[in-house]
């Protein structure tokens, strides 16, 4: 893939995921960059929790794990009351504006489901086109055939209660930081 | 509302009116809807239905992928029994358990053995129609075990016990400000929930302890994948995901139907299954889980950690034998995504409370009542017209109409004839299985035979249908409202009139047609007919009119396939006689034009033949068109728009059908090519629908559903002053004749009238 059909990808995606009510933030993929941005990101959080990664440098993982009040290593007491959660995204999915989660490492499905704030870092080369993208084997190894997947696009949200309200019983917020 | 002097029929519950295998049960329950749940209804289904234009719109590939999901469909349950095998080695090769169940007695059973083993005291479950189907909240709780329903619409309907009114967002008929009502009650709060997200805080509250309190989680599966055990979950609350993740124990329900070959293809469907039915680009949440999950479950304080437990239990409940069924297997390729329910005139006004059985609701959902349960529960699969707005939605092309209309047939024949019927019968020409059945389906699906004498009859017959106890006849005897106006016999047929036309001579003809003399215009609105055989002539087409045969559509509106069939055969072989002449095929009537187009593709037996005949047939305007096309001529080269009798300003109005057979455009396009200013209705039908708005038992959802597009017409004529109402339907021309009290033209009237000399 050429570098200006990235860079398309890219924008494609940061207006769809806007449009389902993310909050979008492009960020140089450094760790000063990453921590500043997190700081900002989780202030007034008093407790985080952040799952491991597999895609994202580790230098700037361990910018979201040295921010305050990280729990270390949380209870499920803790994980139910925590503040915000911070993950990084297994893809990101242009037309849909989509974060795409892979279970399985220690703490990813609680921090991208329990807590009122989820923050997602994704790496703008792991943006596909279309949500199909990911069930092509020739696509991130076929990986996304053989993991647990959720696609999140946008926070919770019902219809249920008469007009649209955003924050059910998933996060009420998203926060999508691109990392460029 | 015409409900005279009994107690409101707000105070009929929806639960006591889900069955309707009694026919009493669904005119009381379209009595209740329209009273109590119509505007939540109507506000919803209507706002999914315009996001699902968008949506799929915003696919590119949106058609190819239907095809290819209904490809995936059909291989599936082609092979289901191999499938099952091949599932359940992939779900017990990683610790999981299956079991199908084959009754819904048996899947309770199953899953209360495994709340046994666990000695499971809560479960919460995200929603499932298929637990619906099979009652399992009543036998949870009939054991004790608390169920807490977390999508927070089931969460409604689990405090007021009613079934689901819609198969996607089952609480579609409350109102914000019926839940804020129904909260205070129920739980004596005097906290205001004055906003859904004060009613959304407030039940995510109560819900929040029960996730984490409970022993086990209960989901559906919208598809699940055989070679890796991979289920799909979507939702939009996250209650799904909590359901499936915390509790140690994940019991999945799903139909067997929903099992397709292999995971890869689950692509195909997550942006067809959220465009279609929610009208999104992606649901919140779609989950692609082959449990039992790798993260350990959730405990918290005082409670042990267990190991994680998953158990798949697929639903027979008779779908194996709608396996086998000729018509009724076509039902086993939804994904119920809820796009027929959504497009669905009749059900925007009335819901699934009306419009819907014990769990089903919707076009599709008689087929699912019937297979799943009786034939008798699927008794409000009389509320489908058959207008076939929802084939062009159903993201694996079914033909809803076509499974009403047979399941219509079949409980014409076991609900057996009526008084009147047999003198009906064998003085008109219904086949022999279609004489059998009541009087008022006889009569309306024989229409051209009584349309026939009376148009022989003109004077008499006119006479007769305007004098009040002629109507009362009609109305006890055929069900015909007696509050709706008739259209008067013409003097002359389109036949007769026809051949007092001059022909054209001595010019070389740009092409050949002959005009079908459908039952519609032939008996009934002729000088549309003659206003089409003019236009064409003067454009140097050398055109015909047919003999007066029916073509089948009132039969097969009424559920008598048969007849259908016979005449559907007859009027093929006549069209081929005149295409075989070198003539294409032009029909009025829309509904009349979809049967050639569309629906015979069921009826004749040569699918050859219905492919020769569908090519060859035209809307009258769409075949000017494509004439202008060939000839290189500019509309404005033809036709004046300085001699509109009627201005410049039209509203138009195109037939649901023909909407779906994709012959609405080219009018639209031509009259703005001319220079009308046209403002299109967006309803997706009137309301008429042929006969059905002239029945007496819906004639107020009829209404109901006409009122839109009264509402449209009185905005579009807000600002500019009055539009000339232009509608191609004959009944869509009732509709607005009756209901605005206003001249209704044909399009090829209108043409006709601009024409240059």
């Amino acid at each position: 893939m050429t570098a200006k059909q990235s860079a398309t990808l890219a924008e494609i995606f940061v207006k769809n995921a806007r449009g389902a009510a993310a909050l979008v933030e492009t960020v140089e993929a450094s760790r000063g960059a990453v921590s500043e941005a997190l700081q900002k990101a989780t202030q007034g959080a008093r407790s985080i929790v952040v799952a491991n990664g597999e895609w994202v440098a580790p230098e700037i993982l361990s910018a979201a794990r040295s921010l305050p009040n990280v729990l270390a290593n949380p209870s499920d007491e803790q994980l139910a009351r925590a503040d915000a959660g911070i993950t990084e995204a297994f893809a990101g999915v242009a037309s849909s504006g989509s974060i795409c989660v892979a279970l399985g490492t220690p703490l990813t499905a609680a921090a991208s489901l329990l807590m009122p704030l989820h923050i997602v870092l994704l790496s703008a080369g792991r943006i596909v086109e279309r949500p199909r993208d990911l069930f092509d084997e020739a696509r991130f190894g076929g990986e996304g055939l053989r993991r647990n997947l959720v696609f999140i696009t946008g926070p919770s949200a019902t219809a249920d209660m008469g007009p649209l309200v955003r924050g059910v019983h998933g996060p009420h917020r998203l926060h999508i930081l691109l990392l460029e | 509302m015409t409900d005279s002097g009994s107690k409101s029929a707000g105070t009929v519950s929806p639960r006591e009116v889900a069955n309707k295998s009694d026919r009493r049960n669904l005119l009381r329950a379209i009595r209740m809807t329209l009273e109590v749940q119509s505007p939540a209804i109507r506000l919803n289904t209507q706002d999914h239905n315009l996001r699902r234009y968008g949506a799929t719109g915003a696919i590119p590939d949106y058609d190819a992928l239907k095809d290819r999901a209904r490809q995936i469909k059909e291989e599936a349950i082609a092979k289901l029994p191999e499938l099952l095998e091949t599932l359940g080695s992939a779900v017990r090769g990683r610790g999981g358990h299956v079991y199908v169940a084959a009754t819904p007695e048996d899947a309770c059973r199953y899953i209360l053995e495994v709340c046994g083993k666990h000695d499971t005291k809560l479960v919460v479950k995200g929603k499932s129609m298929t637990s619906e189907e099979i009652h399992l909240n009543r036998a949870l709780e009939g054991a004790g075990i608390e169920v807490a329903e977390s999508d927070l619409a089931e969460f409604i309907l689990q405090l007021t016990d009613e079934q689901p009114s819609h198969i996607t967002a089952p609480a579609m008929h409350y109102s914000r400000e019926r839940i804020t009502a129904l909260f205070k009650r129920k739980f004596q709060t005097e906290l205001p929930l004055d906003s859904g997200e004060e009613l959304t805080k407030f039940a995510r509250r109560k819900l929040r302890e029960k996730f984490l309190r409970a022993d086990m989680g209960i989901t559906g599966a919208n598809l699940i994948a055989a070679d890796t055990g991979t289920i799909m979950l979507i939702e939009s609350e996250g209650n799904i995901r909590m359901s499936s993740f915390l509790p140690p124990v994940h019991i999945a329900v799903a139909g067997v139907e929903k099992i397709i070959s292999a995971r890869r293809d689950m692509g195909v469907f997550l942006e067809l299954v959220a465009a279609s039915g929610t009208g999104q680009k992606l649901s919140s949440y779609t989950s692609f889980l082959s449990p039992p999950l790798e993260e350990p479950s959730f405990a918290m304080p005082g409670k042990p950690r267990k190991p994680r437990e998953f158990h798949l239990v697929l639903i027979d409940n008779g779908r194996l034998r709608m396996r086998e069924d000729p018509v009724l297997h076509e039902a086993l390729y939804c994904v119920r995504c809820s796009a027929c329910l959504n497009a669905c005139p009749n059900f925007q006004v009335v819901g699934g409370h009306a419009f819907g059985g014990e769990t089903y609701s919707g076009g599709i959902g008689g087929a699912w009542e019937a297979g799943t349960g009786k034939l008798a529960n699927a008794r409000f699969s009389e509320l489908c017209t058959g207008c076939s707005r929802c084939v062009t939605a159903c993201p694996v092309r079914i033909d809803i109409p076509w499974l009403n209309e047979n399941l219509r047939e079949r409980l014409n024949q076991a609900d057996g004839p009526s008084a009147m019927s047999g003198l009906l019968a064998a003085i008109s020409s219904a086949e022999k299985t279609d004489a059998r059945i009541s009087a008022a389906r006889i009569f309306f699906g024989n229409y051209h035979f009584f349309a026939k004498w009376g148009a022989r009859l003109a004077s008499l017959s006119n006479a007769v249908v305007g004098t009040k106890l002629g109507r009362i006849a009609m109305e006890r005897w055929f069900g015909v409202d007696r509050r709706r106006t008739l259209p008067p016999f013409p003097e002359k047929t389109l036949v007769r009139a026809a051949r007092e036309l001059k022909p054209i001579k001595g010019v070389q003809p740009r092409a050949k047609a002959v005009l079908f003399a459908d039952v519609y215009t032939n008996y009934g609105l002729a000088q549309r007919g003659i206003a089409a055989i003019r236009l064409l002539r003067a454009l140097d087409v050398d055109i015909r009119v047919s003999e007066a045969i029916p073509e089948g559509r009132a039969a097969l509106s009424q559920g008598m396939i048969a007849t259908a069939k016979k005449q559907g055969m007859r009027a093929a072989a006549a069209v081929e006689a005149h295409i075989g002449e070198g003539r294409d095929i032009l029909v009025l009537e829309p509904s009349a034009l979809a049967m050639f187009r569309r629906d015979f593709s069921h009826l004749l037996e040569d699918k050859k033949q219905f492919e020769r005949i569908r090519a060859r047939t035209f809307e009258p305007v769409e075949f000017v068109s494509k004439l202008l096309g060939k000839s290189r001529r500019k509309a404005k080269d033809i036709f004046d728009i300085s001699r509109s009798p009627v201005g410049p300003q039209i509203f138009f109005h195109a037939h649901c059908q023909q909407r779906t057979i994709g012959c609405a455009a080219p009018t639209e396009a031509l009259l703005r090519e001319i220079g009308f200013d046209v403002v299109t209705s967006s309803v997706e039908c009137c309301g008429m629908a042929g006969s059905f708005g002239y029945k007496k038992d819906f004639y107020d959802v009829s209404m109901a559903v006409a009122a839109d597009i009264f509402e449209q017409v009185t905005a579009a004529e807000k600002d500019g002053g009055q539009r000339a109402l232009i509608a191609s339907g004959t009944s869509c021309t009732e509709q607005l004749r009756g209901g605005l009290n206003r001249v209704v033209m044909h399009p090829v009237e209108l043409l006709l009238a601009v024409l240059k000399t």
